[in-house]
């Protein structure tokens, strides 16, 4: 067998895992989307638009806008939080970053559920903020923060910071200082250091990250249940009422669609934007 | 001034999220069993309950040996899918690196409700092996991207040494190559099982119904009124994720892994 074969019989098993249970499943729901619901089973073999004909209705309409902006916010809130609280974190010390890349990692892994969880106890009446504000005289009749619009963006911002945080620290820490470094010396304030060096030059990951970000909000499921109110519910809650609560799988199928081609829209622009900006 | 500024907003975020954590640690010592804080009275019997009772041990079980399993097959695929990379650098080896970094790309609902009809179809459907390869799969990026970071950091000379050497590649492979990658191989490991044991929705609707998870037990158990024994559960998933992370940092070097570390 020459040399140049075997990495190429390496590399079937890769393509075959991912082709097999990453391409294909997303093929065949394209497929399951133009099936018949059967009502007694799963679906059946046809060839309709009627799951599609379902999107275009005022209460899907509804749900679309509500989901774009509940994600929006959230990416533009996370950003707006992380990419300067990595800015300090970087010029701490040895110890302390460690400390910080271990706090983050772990809250990367932690479940959604556990975070969505612990925001609840927190914002709870007998046991959170609203007690300890009740307690302090602040509030006069405390009652629970949740579920609300804003405990369910708390939810989306603790559950973005640490990956935003993580895509922000490689390019942060290896930063070429010079220029920050010549504009203070000269006497520019820190402040218009910041706006003036930094943002320019992190202009390009910023937008990366809110778009990476609000593709990541759109899928959310646990937040919006367990913090938000019914009316804050996103379009992902909706899929998964509709494929596992009402086993309306090509419904379910067709609304993934959707969110697939807006999603892939998104990150086709972002390249093309990318593309443009090298050239220029 | 800025440099107070600086402190309090720090101080602010590492409060936003750790606050949340004493909280919960506080309900899951308290003794009584509405769920309250600050605790009255201290007690381990919720501990004792979730380490117990089937109703908890059952799920418990099963998210292990899911996240064990899913962790061999993501880091299989990603240590196979770095080497092509490396060998070949060329067209094909990329093709194969894109398609690893895919499932990153995309809202989790997607990759699961694709998921759950693909099971369906096959009629596996509720089946732990089906959640076990969706998770390998679907987990990829992570070791991926770090198990480069490995492949980037070996030195042509070793390589070319072994090779003038009359090894062959598959011995270069094991005597040299897979010990130099090892840590970033174990790192990759060790995230994608905390990633499968914490992971919800993915789960939930490849097979849910048949197989519960802890996540998804302590889902159905704060949506139906609940018990402090979440709150254990959920203090056990922390302490289990941080223990894990603390025992990567002895022997890795994770700002550098993160690509943080100043040259």
């Amino acid at each position: 067998m020459s040399r140049l074969k075997v990495p190429h019989l390496i590399g079937v098993f890769p393509l075959a895992m991912m082709s097999f249970f990453f391409l294909a499943p997303l093929g065949y729901m394209v497929v399951v989307s133009f099936y018949e619901r059967d009502p007694l089973g799963f679906y059946n073999v046809a060839f309709i638009w009627d799951n599609y004909a379902k999107f275009f209705s005022s209460f899907y309409y509804t749900i679309s806008l509500r989901s774009v902006w509940s994600a929006g916010l959230g990416a533009a809130l996370v950003v707006l939080l992380a990419f300067p609280a990595m800015y300090i974190i970087v010029d701490m010390s040895r110890r302390w970053q460690l400390f910080w890349v271990i706090l983050l990692l772990s809250l990367m892994c932690l479940s959604e559920v556990i975070l969505g969880f612990a925001w609840l106890i927190l914002l709870s009446e007998n046991s959170g903020i609203p007690k300890f504000l009740g307690w302090v005289g602040l509030w006069q009749d405390p009652r629970s923060l949740s579920p609300s619009f804003s405990a369910m963006m708390i939810g989306f911002v603790t559950l973005g910071f640490s990956l935003v945080a993580l895509m922000f620290y490689p390019q942060m820490a290896q930063r070429d200082r010079s220029i920050e470094e010549a504009a203070l010396t000269l006497g520019t304030p820190p402040g218009r250091v910041f706006s003036k060096v930094i943002l320019p030059n992190f202009r390009t990951s910023i937008i990366t990250s809110v778009v990476t970000m609000f593709v990541y909000f759109l899928g959310v499921f646990v937040m919006p249940t367990m913090l938000g109110r019914p009316k804050d519910w996103n379009m992902t809650v909706i899929i998964t009422d509709k494929a596992v609560g009402d086993a309306n799988m090509p419904l379910g199928a067709a609304l993934s669609v959707i969110m697939l081609i807006f999603t892939l829209m998104i990150i086709g622009g972002l390249i093309l934007a990318g593309r443009r900006e090298q050239k220029a | 001034m800025s440099t107070i500024l600086k402190r309090l907003f720090i101080w602010f975020i590492a409060a936003g999220l750790i606050l949340p954590f004493v909280i919960v640690a506080g309900v899951s010592i308290n003794a009584e069993s509405n769920i309250s804080f600050p605790p009255t009275e201290m007690s381990a019997r919720w501990y004792t309950i979730l380490l117990t009772e089937r109703d908890w041990l059952i799920p418990i079980r099963n998210s292990l040996l899911i996240a064990f399993f899913a962790g061999l097959i993501a880091v299989s695929i990603a240590l196979a899918a770095n080497y092509v990379l490396w060998r070949l650098k060329s067209g094909f080896g990329r093709l194969v690196f894109a398609l690893g970094v895919g499932p990153f790309m995309l809202p989790p609902i997607i990759i699961a409700m694709g998921a759950s009809v693909f099971w369906a179809e096959l009629g596996m459907y509720g089946r732990v092996e089906a959640t076990v390869i969706s998770h390998g799969v679907f987990f990829v990026t992570l070791p991926l991207v770090i198990i480069s970071r490995g492949f980037a950091a070996l030195s042509d000379d070793v390589i070319e040494a072994s090779r003038t050497m009359g090894a062959t590649a598959l011995q270069t492979f094991t005597k040299i190559i897979f010990p130099l990658v090892l840590p970033y191989v174990i790192t990759g490991y060790a995230l994608v099982a905390i990633i499968s044991v914490n992971e919800y929705l993915i789960s939930y609707m490849v097979s849910g119904f048949a197989v519960e998870t802890l996540p998804i037990r302590i889902f159905n158990n704060v949506r139906y009124g609940y018990t402090p024994v979440v709150a254990s559960a959920a203090m056990g998933f922390a302490l289990l994720t941080i223990g894990v992370l603390l025992v990567l940092s002895l022997f890795t070097d994770l700002l550098k892994l993160l690509g943080g570390a100043r040259n």
